[in-house]
């Protein structure tokens, strides 16, 4: 129970996914970030307190949760990078964490058995090693995967949620607390400095994780597509932006909805975004802006 | 009884003066729901938005009777011209490599 209630309390450090068609040299390069020499031979030092892959020995992985894992000293509750093995001795997934063990005990509880048959781990000497010498560990074990194989472990692959959860759709925005705040100002203004504070803003019919329209369902999907970092705001949300149907369109001059706001100004509804996403319009756009996300 | 495909017709031919315009009624239980592309004049130096726009002020007197609107093209009538076909001898060429 300890170590349940450890896994579900362990923070774990984010670390990037790679495209589903990554080769080795664009992986390789994805993966290499310049450094100054300081901090090269800082990185350097910090990687040289982790084993590399090749030279860790796998673990097994017991399948009954029942089943306690191997002792502490072989599989330590300590900071480290892991890689964890099918069966088959393939390599499904490399990760990092502030306790290696715990991180494995999460995924043999929710990862299907036949992915989680053994693990690797390299973990360091200090208490609280630095973020950065935890990344470059993790970047060199992968690495080194990628250069014997060819391809990503499937589970760090972009888009792969067996191993890490889906990423959580950002709220929507909300023009005020509830119906019974009384605004001290126009929510013309609000409206205003909502769309010139957020690069985009997308003004749905329902809310960004269940849209009620299809017009804005194709429009988020069209925003979440390109990659853009955008928020939405729920029209039809009458206890936190009531009034705003209607003020909205006076404000903007558009009878309808969605409205997709793109640097403070109003750049359509759906079928004109539609239309700048076939033609590649869009993407210029955004990226012009530098509104790309990551 | 709500606005029918007659009536956003004769709205956008009143305000745009269309070279060619085609209203499909697409609606589906939801309320009344139209497809519309126009090919106009008036669309000439006009920005996709602003002739979205225009399209939208025609059938203002009826949108609050409309469910949904969607403007496929808004084109100038130059725009709506097909595309001439390559040259032959460029063809041929393209066809040689």
């Amino acid at each position: 129970m300890a170590s349940t209630a450890t896994a579900a309390a362990s923070p774990r450090l984010a670390f990037p996914l790679l495209s589903a068609s990554a080769s080795s040299s664009s992986s390789s390069n994805t993966l290499r970030f310049p450094h100054r020499r300081s901090r090269a031979s800082r990185s350097s030092a910090a990687v040289a307190a982790f084993k590399k892959l090749s030279e860790a020995s796998p673990v097994p992985i017991p399948q009954e949760p029942t089943q306690p894992l191997i002792d502490e000293d072989t599989l330590p509750s300590k900071p480290g990078v892991y890689g964890v093995y099918d069966p088959a001795g393939e390599l499904q997934f490399v990760g990092i964490s502030r306790n290696v063990r715990a991180s494995v005990e999460g995924h043999r509880r929710k990862v299907p058995a036949n992915l989680c048959a053994s693990v690797k781990v390299a973990v360091s000497d200090e208490e609280t090693p630095d973020r950065a010498a935890l990344n470059n560990a993790w970047k060199s074990w992968m690495e080194e995967h990628i250069e014997a194989t060819g391809k990503a472990p499937p589970g760090n692959v972009a888009g792969n949620y067996t191993w890490v959860g889906a990423p959580q759709r950002p709220p929507d925005l909300r023009l005020t607390p509830g119906r019974h705040v009384q605004l001290t100002v126009p929510l013309e203004q609000l409206i205003d400095r909502l769309v010139k504070e957020n690069r985009v803003v997308a003004f749905i019919k329902g809310s960004r994780s269940a849209p009620q329209c299809g017009f804005s369902q194709r429009v988020v999907g069209i925003l979440e597509a390109h990659g853009a970092d955008f928020v939405t705001v729920d029209v039809l949300d009458e206890e936190h932006n009531h009034g705003l149907r209607e003020t909205l369109k006076t404000y903007s001059n558009w009878p309808t909805f969605p409205q997709i706001f793109i640097g403070g100004e109003l750049v359509g509804g759906c079928d004109i975004i539609s239309s700048m996403a076939e033609k590649g319009e869009l993407a210029a756009l955004f990226q012009k802006l530098g509104l790309r996300a990551g | 009884m709500g606005v029918t495909k007659h009536d956003v017709e004769a709205a956008i031919t009143s305000a745009l003066s269309p070279s060619n315009l085609v209203v499909t009624d697409t609606s589906g239980g939801c309320g009344a729901s139209y497809e519309i592309e126009v090919v106009s004049e008036k669309f000439e130096g006009k920005r996709l938005l602003e002739r979205h726009r225009m399209v939208n002020t025609a059938l203002a007197p009826h949108m609050a009777e409309i469910h949904a609107v969607s403007i496929k093209k808004a084109l100038t009538p130059a725009q709506a011209q097909p595309q001439p076909e390559p040259a032959a001898d460029k063809l041929q060429a393209e066809v040689l490599n």
